[in-house]
């Protein structure tokens, strides 16, 4: 009985895009993003944080552009590219801000530095030589409880640096 | 000489009390013809629903009983919602069907006569901020399936608290002179030539919805200025818009698509999110209502007559600086001159809105178009910064915190004229003291 009603209630298989890698997901379509590559993806390194997107620690990308996977339903990924912070160093932006990060030390307990990653590399992609200002105003979503703030600026422009020079 | 003056001057007294007796007795017994007065052709629930108690279900969800009626987290329609209005505090009655609380020993005509002419059990009158000025023109059937709904829902002991209004307010005799100057004991009446969808919204907007309760600006006596329907007012703190089909000040520029969508789920692409007492129609109520009746209600409102509004507060969605920003950052015109407002959204709003006003993956979170950032008197907008914002329907949650023990006065002023020059293109007028006034409804 209780095999009879995991296959009819089966929901149809969801082909999402993780980091480049196609694959079919036997998930719910309203599952949390976060929750789906956490737990069934076993991505790991998005962090959850508050949970009504008001942290920014579990910021991923879709088709490159920042978003907080807590509250994106698994069904607003389909047919984007999803990017998390494993697969972020897979392009020259994500590459220089590692390096960045790395170089600076940037982390101190590091729990908040993937959303940080995420929205430094979203940031990059639009505006190749960011001031301060710019900086401080495209990242203001992603709190830091180190308040680590001054290394994450310092590490933006030294990776914004390395990509223009 | 002297007795006789005495005497002519008691007999005057006599007869202007006997006479005020008998336009109050006649005053507040009702029209007496409530049996058999002729219905409304067009009745509050729709055909598809036969069953009683659902067609009443129906109707006290178009109505919003509950809203008014219920505290959040107690028993529903329970009572006990305090209304603050000019002259003193009034609290909503437990509707529900206890017999000593409630409104369990109501019989028919009387729950008619109060719906019909505003006057509660035992004769006396109610205050108007039971919207009986609406309610009289509902049919005898609906206000009868409302009340077999109402009982048979749970039932709720809860006594009523005391109203808190100085004199002369207190004095509900008054209010029988306030019904023969401004209620109209009228049963609603299709307008021939009107289409039946036509109809039927102006029965779901005037008389269940009771739309103008809010939207329509009062008088000094707190009556509705008819001839000015759904021309806008300020009521507990939030602006009831425009609602008129002006192209500038109503809704005349909106789609049918925004219109019904605004209605039904509370946010209309481009046209902003529902929140505060609108927030709670659309929860309470209007998302209840079937598309047949959201189309009914957008055929009327696209047919009320337009009326102008405050210059200055025209709708603006292409407002220059939010389209210089991108999603990540402001335009350079605005960036590193240490605008206070600025710094205020960099912290605490850009996460959410974003600063082109897109709204980060949230259609909620859309600011471009909203009325609430077009109003140069920020009424809504304070609300929601101070209040925060929530909103859930089937179709999608939205929610926003409160920023009102975050941020000081002088603060919330300048983020809200911030919001309103960057995503309404508007001079804001906001203050320091505004913001504290608003702070206390």
């Amino acid at each position: 009985m209780h095999l009879v009603c995991q296959i009819s209630d089966r929901s149809p298989m969801i082909e999402l895009n993780v980091n480049g890698k196609v694959r079919d997901y036997d998930v719910d379509p309203s599952m949390p993003l976060l929750w789906f590559l956490r737990d069934v993806a076993n991505l790991t390194g998005t962090k959850y944080g508050c949970g009504i997107a008001l942290c920014g620690a579990c910021t991923v990308h879709l088709d490159g552009q920042a978003v907080r996977s807590c509250v994106t339903p698994v069904a607003a990924a389909v047919g984007r590219k999803v990017t998390t912070v494993e697969g972020v160093v897979d392009d020259g932006i994500g590459r220089a801000v590692q390096a960045a990060w790395q170089k600076l030390d940037v982390v101190q307990c590091g729990y908040c530095q993937s959303g940080q990653i995420m929205s430094a590399a979203a940031l990059l992609r639009t505006n190749t030589q960011p001031s301060d200002a710019a900086i401080d105003a495209a990242m203001s979503g992603n709190v830091c409880r180190c308040a680590a703030y001054v290394r994450i600026r310092a590490a933006i422009h030294e990776a914004a640096a390395t990509l223009g020079g | 000489m002297r007795i006789r003056r005495v005497a002519l001057t008691a007999l005057c007294a006599l007869s202007v009390a006997g006479a005020a007796f008998v336009t109050y007795a006649l005053l507040t017994v009702g029209d007496g013809r409530e049996s058999n007065a002729p219905q409304p052709a067009v009745a509050g629930a729709p055909a598809s629903i036969t069953d009683p108690l659902m067609r009443g279900e129906y109707l006290a969800r178009a109505a919003d009983c509950i809203a008014c009626h219920t505290i959040p987290g107690q028993m529903p329609f329970s009572g006990g919602v305090a209304f603050r209005m000019p002259f003193g505090t009034i609290y909503s009655s437990n509707i529900t069907a206890d017999r000593e609380t409630g409104i369990g020993a109501w019989n028919d005509d009387e729950f008619v006569r109060a719906l019909h002419a505003g006057v509660g059990r035992s004769g006396e009158p109610l205050y108007p901020a039971f919207p009986y000025t609406s309610y009289t023109a509902l049919s005898r059937n609906d206000i009868l399936a409302i009340k077999a709904y109402l009982f048979s829902v749970p039932v709720a002991h809860v006594p009523a608290k005391q109203n808190k209004l100085a004199f002369p307010f207190n004095q509900r005799w008054g209010l029988s002179l306030w019904n023969a100057l401004f209620l109209r004991k009228e049963r609603f009446r299709s307008v021939q030539g009107k289409s039946d969808a036509w109809n039927r919204g102006a029965y779901l907007a005037t008389a269940l919805g009771h739309c103008n309760e809010c939207h329509t600006p009062r008088n000094r006596f707190y009556a509705l200025e008819h001839d000015r329907e759904f021309a806008g007012e300020v009521l507990q703190g939030w602006k009831a818009y425009n609602i008129t089909s002006d192209e500038t000040y109503g809704v005349g520029s909106w789609t049918g698509q925004q219109l019904s969508d605004y209605l039904g789920k509370g946010h209309a692409s481009g046209r902003g999110t529902a929140s505060g007492p609108m927030g709670e129609v659309v929860e309470n109520s209007l998302q209840y209502l079937t598309q047949d009746d959201i189309k009914a209600l957008v055929t009327y409102l696209r047919d009320v007559k337009p009326q102008i509004g405050e210059r200055g507060s025209e709708l603006n969605d292409r407002p220059p600086r939010a389209l210089a920003s991108t999603a990540d950052t402001p335009g350079a015109d605005e960036m590193g001159h240490g605008d206070l407002g600025l710094q205020l959204f960099e912290r605490g709003c850009a996460g959410c809105h974003l600063w082109n006003g897109g709204g980060r993956q949230n259609e909620a979170a859309r600011l471009l178009g909203a009325p609430a950032v077009n109003d140069p008197d920020a009424d809504n907008l304070t609300q929601v910064v101070l209040q925060g914002s929530h909103l859930q329907t089937a179709h999608n949650e939205g929610f926003m915190p409160s920023f009102g023990g975050a941020y000081s006065d002088a603060e919330l002023a300048a983020l809200g004229n911030f919001v309103l020059e960057h995503f309404g293109g508007k001079q804001g007028k906001l203050t320091a003291e505004v913001v504290a006034k608003r702070r206390t409804p």
